[in-house]
């Protein structure tokens, strides 16, 4: 059955690793539906989070082949449910949600976000959140017709096992 | 070489290849590798390289090499296409684990991405069939560049690595000084092996009625020959090997039962079948060797031991998968392990080595006398040369035939394009494999269209004597599709007929004696006058058309459902 995945590796930061990365995806033709990747809390180490909707037995079959490159220092796979997940939006909306709202700091607590910029013209709002309540906003302010336009992150993650524990395999060669 | 010099990239990458044991290279110039070339004239005297005459001629040289010495093979070719040539054999490689380092030349790091002539991203090409790949773009890089390459082509599972080195970096100063690689933070190529695991297979083995060894080419590639006959004679366990594997372990030693898969021998195929235990070390369970998987080993249970992770429990379901090297696991397994007689069970071996006998051995001469076949010539070959050649093969019927019939007394004897079934790989491949071991015999057994697919090197052949024997199988067919059309498409030979030229004549052109026999009388002292000769020698024989490789599992098929006849 398909289910969404993601997979966190962490890799040294070295060019072409995310090609071959994707590759992996790639050749058993599964769509990657984000992926972000950043430097880790060590440095020199890259973190990779791709989120893929495929089965069980394909996405160990991956991360097994995300393993054998000889860049990738760990990968595992998760379901959503065993990570912290966050992501973060930007909305642009009329500036007349403003004004029937009254002041800017209403607005931004009944939405639980932030206004980052405001002038006569619009209004950019950012919100972090779980992927359901930024597509809720994005809905909401759909509902209401004053989306101009939307843009969000991938996922960033924290898993609720310590780092220290995928990174257990560098040993005493961390600072190498 | 601690003390430092100031010298140019390419004699850095030079020296860097000799501190790495390099003696001998393959390649093919061009004008993003002539200052490397420029610099191996001043090094022919610790470097042979040979001149291919084709980059694809090269780089199955370099793998017919590896896979004789044990060595690491090394290729080189200029940007664009020269390096776009590598590539067949690259994947060949990446398929087979053949340590190679293939060297690429490519255009200068200022004018990267700008499609500069004979410009070809071959690093984003190579991705998916290296091991690992690297650009370097300054001189600087270089030794570091061809130790990690040579690290991890020979460690863990052994593959291809391809270095791209841009001109300017070529003819760039730097100081050259040599430290090898020796171990990589991200990469961990030698297992330690789970001793519980050991414990648990060693208890199976001695609890099995019906056990079978599968071996394949990571016995051979690990060194673990040794190992693995004593264990399986410690232990009285049959032994059959896979396409790669073949020559791992002596083909006359009583604990032998044949080769696996789609046309392997049928007692090796029908053990699996019946077997409680399979113990398969260094192996992949291609779909070549195991047919349908559904209906594979059903009433066995599967150990499974592999250096690389990722087979494991990749094709098949596993009951216990060990991740280690082969000989550590063998030299493992060997403590505790109890002697059992399993009379019935090799007993059994022996029932189905006479079914083969009845119905496939006993045909395999032309009943009207008329044709020489491929089974004879590869039969007879054997007779001569006693187990002692190296078998080098084609793909296709030639290949089947050279697996079935050929005797091997050492290892890495075998050579053939298992994998990726490259043809064209045969008469490179076997060049290479003589020039690695030129104190042995060398034999390319080809079919009559995978010769043409690399035959210029026969040009290579004559410019650097090597004396490497070339028994070309001519049925004037694509034989092994034209055997699928006959059996599976209603013999509508579509595109599989070829018109040859005379091989012989174009043996001769090359300055290589040659001979063609047609008829089964001429054919045992053809082969005799083809091994006896001094040096390269090309021999044609004419033979059936329409043979057939049996048995044969069709694809897909179970391993119970051999086909016999036509
Ligand atoms: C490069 C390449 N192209 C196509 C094939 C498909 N193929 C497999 S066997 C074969 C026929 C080989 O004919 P020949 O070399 O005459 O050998 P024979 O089977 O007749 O011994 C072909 C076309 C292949 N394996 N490799
Ligand atoms: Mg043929």
């Amino acid at each position: 059955m398909n289910k969404e995945y993601i997979v966190i590796a962490l890799t040294e930061n070295q060019i072409g690793v995310l090609n071959r990365i994707t590759g992996c995806y790639l050749r058993r033709k599964i769509n990657i539906e984000s992926l972000k990747v950043s430097e880790s809390s060590i440095k020199g180490i890259s973190m990779f989070v791709i989120s893929a909707y495929t089965t069980e037995e394909y996405i160990d079959r991956v991360v097994q082949q995300i393993r054998n490159i000889i860049d990738v220092i760990e990968a595992r796979y998760y379901t959503p449910d065993e990570l912290i997940t966050q992501e973060i939006a930007l909305y642009k909306v009329s500036s007349k949600m403003v004004e029937s709202n009254g002041r800017i700091d209403a607005l931004s607590r009944s939405l639980s976000a932030r206004i980052i910029e405001f002038n006569p013209a619009y209004v950019v709002i950012e919100k972090t959140g779980t992927r359901a309540e930024i597509e809720q906003l994005r809905d909401d302010l759909q509902r209401r017709g004053v989306l101009q336009e939307f843009t969000r992150s991938g996922s960033v993650v924290l898993h609720r096992a310590p780092l220290d524990d995928l990174l257990h395999d560098l040993g005493e060669n961390t600072m190498a | 070489m601690a003390n430092k010099q100031k010298i140019k990239g390419a004699e850095a990458l030079l020296l860097s290849l000799i501190e790495e044991g390099t003696r001998d290279m393959f390649g093919y110039p061009g004008g993003q590798v002539i200052p490397i070339y420029d610099c191996l004239y001043d090094y022919r005297d610790r470097i042979n390289h040979i001149l291919t005459r084709h980059e694809q001629g090269a780089v199955h040289a370099a793998q017919g090499y590896a896979r004789a010495t044990g060595r690491v093979g090394v290729c080189m070719a200029t940007s664009g296409p020269g390096a776009t040539n590598l590539v067949t054999g690259i994947a060949d490689a990446m398929l087979d684990s053949t340590p190679l380092v293939c060297i690429t030349g490519q255009v200068p790091s200022s004018m990267l991405g700008t499609d500069a002539f004979q410009e070809a991203d071959i690093i984003s090409m190579t991705m998916p069939v290296t091991k690992w790949n690297y650009q370097v773009t300054s001189a600087s890089e270089i030794p570091r560049a061809i130790a990690k390459a040579f690290y991890i082509a020979r460690s863990g599972r052994p593959g291809p690595v391809l270095i791209d080195i841009a001109k300017n970096a070529q003819v760039e100063e730097m100081d050259y000084s040599y430290k090898p690689c020796l171990s990589l933070r991200s990469y961990h190529p030698t297992p330690e092996i789970d001793e519980e695991g050991v414990r648990q297979a060693v208890e199976m083995i001695n609890a099995a009625e019906r056990p079978l060894i599968l071996a394949g080419q990571g016995v051979v590639l690990s060194g673990a020959e040794r190992s693995l006959t004593e264990f399986a004679e410690a232990g009285h366990l049959p032994v059959a090997t896979t396409l790669m594997g073949i020559s791992a372990l002596p083909s006359g030693h009583p604990l032998f039962v044949g080769n696996l898969g789609m046309h392997g021998n049928v007692a090796a195929n029908a053990m699996t079948q019946h077997s409680d235990l399979i113990v398969a070390i260094g192996m992949r369970f291609s779909d070549r060797v195991t047919g349908d998987v559904q209906n594979y080993a059903p009433q066995a249970k599967i150990i499974h031991v592999d250096i690389d992770r990722a087979e494991l429990g990749k094709n098949i379901r596993i009951d216990l998968a060990l991740h280690a090297d082969a000989r550590t696991a063998l030299e493992a397994f060997k403590v505790g392990l109890k002697y059992r007689e399993r009379p019935d069970w090799f007993a059994f071996a022996e029932q189905e080595r006479a079914v083969e006998q009845k119905e496939v051995f006993a045909h395999t001469d032309d009943p009207a006398g008329r044709f020489i076949t491929m089974a004879q010539v590869i039969r007879n070959l054997a007779e001569i040369e006693k187990g002692d050649a190296v078998i080098v093969t084609d793909v296709g019927q030639n290949q089947m035939f050279s697996a079935r019939y050929s005797r091997f007394n050492a290892s890495r004897s075998f050579i053939t394009s298992g994998g990726l079934g490259t043809m064209g790989f045969g008469l490179p491949a076997a060049l290479g494999a003589k020039v690695g071991v030129p104190d042995k015999e060398v034999v390319a057994v080809l079919g009559d269209g995978g010769l043409q697919m690399t035959l210029q090197e026969l040009g290579t052949i004559m410019q650097n004597n090597i004396g490497v024997k070339i028994l070309v199988l001519n049925n004037s067919y694509l034989g092994m599709v034209r055997q699928w059309q006959q059996l599976f498409f209603n013999r509508r030979y579509s595109f599989t007929e070829l018109e040859n030229p005379d091989f012989s004549a174009i043996a001769a052109a090359y300055r290589i004696p040659a001979r063609r026999v047609t008829k089964p009388e001429e054919l045992n002292g053809a082969l005799r006058e083809m091994s006896e000769a001094p040096g390269a020698y090309l021999l044609e024989v004419a033979v059936m058309p329409d043979e057939n490789v049996f048995p044969m599992v069709p694809a897909g098929a179970s391993l119970s459902n051999l086909i016999y006849h036509d």
